[in-house]
């Protein structure tokens, strides 16, 4: 029950970790001074995102993706991947959210909402090397 | 007795909800690898939390874009000094 200054705090830290400090304090840039840069670009990000919603929601009908349900966007992307050849992570993608649980029961209010969050991050990263 | 009963049943019933976040949690971040999300258990749980609290996911997901920029910068630079 922390509240979100916190939790975006400890998103910041997160995103520190692995930085080597004892060498950054020589060069001048000090962890206080980063995390607080962060916490600004954290917080910029996160109100400009709102307030383009603000006015979006005014002029504008929102999209048939906008309202596309999160879980319909992932089958959506299991759809893409089997395109694409991806057999098996097509099949693994429809299996986990098989066993995906659906609203009150999954232990969560806001599971669809984490749903869309991942949608969002999707192939933000690369994809891990694959063994021989 | 009935108090009893009842702290019996709500112990029950925090253990099953208990089981049920641990369940969807897992299974959320299966599906989260298998995005290439890039989020790990830590930061997936800071997410579900903020979520939680009403936070919008599009925007979160800039702000988690966001700050992966900026510490790549970081890491990039020290990288150079290296």
């Amino acid at each position: 029950s922390s509240s979100i200054t916190e939790l975006l705090n400890a998103l910041c830290d997160c995103s520190l970790s692995g930085v080597s400090w004892k060498r950054r304090a020589l060069g001048g840039v000090s962890k206080e001074g980063f995390h607080r840069a962060l916490k600004k670009r954290a917080y910029g990000a996160l109100l400009s995102k709102l307030f383009q919603d603000g006015t979006k929601g005014s002029a504008l009908r929102p999209s048939a993706t906008a309202r596309t349900p999160p879980r319909n966007k992932v089958l959506m992307m299991c759809f893409d991947l089997r395109v694409a050849g991806c057999r098996e992570e097509a099949e693994a993608l429809e299996d986990r959210l098989g066993r995906l649980r659906e609203g009150a029961s999954s232990g969560l209010r806001e599971v669809d909402s984490v749903l869309e969050l991942l949608v969002c991050l999707a192939g933000s990263t690369p994809s891990p090397p694959t063994s021989f | 007795y009935l108090i009893a009963v009842f702290s019996v049943t709500m112990a029950s019933a925090a253990n099953t909800n208990m089981n049920a976040v641990r369940e969807t949690m897992d299974v959320l971040l299966e599906i989260s690898r298998l995005l290439n999300t890039g989020l790990d258990m830590e930061s997936l749980s800071i997410c579900v939390r903020l979520c939680e609290q009403g936070i919008n996911p599009e925007a979160l997901s800039a702000v988690i874009k966001e700050l992966r920029k900026a510490s790549e910068t970081l890491k990039v630079s020290e990288n150079c000094t290296n």
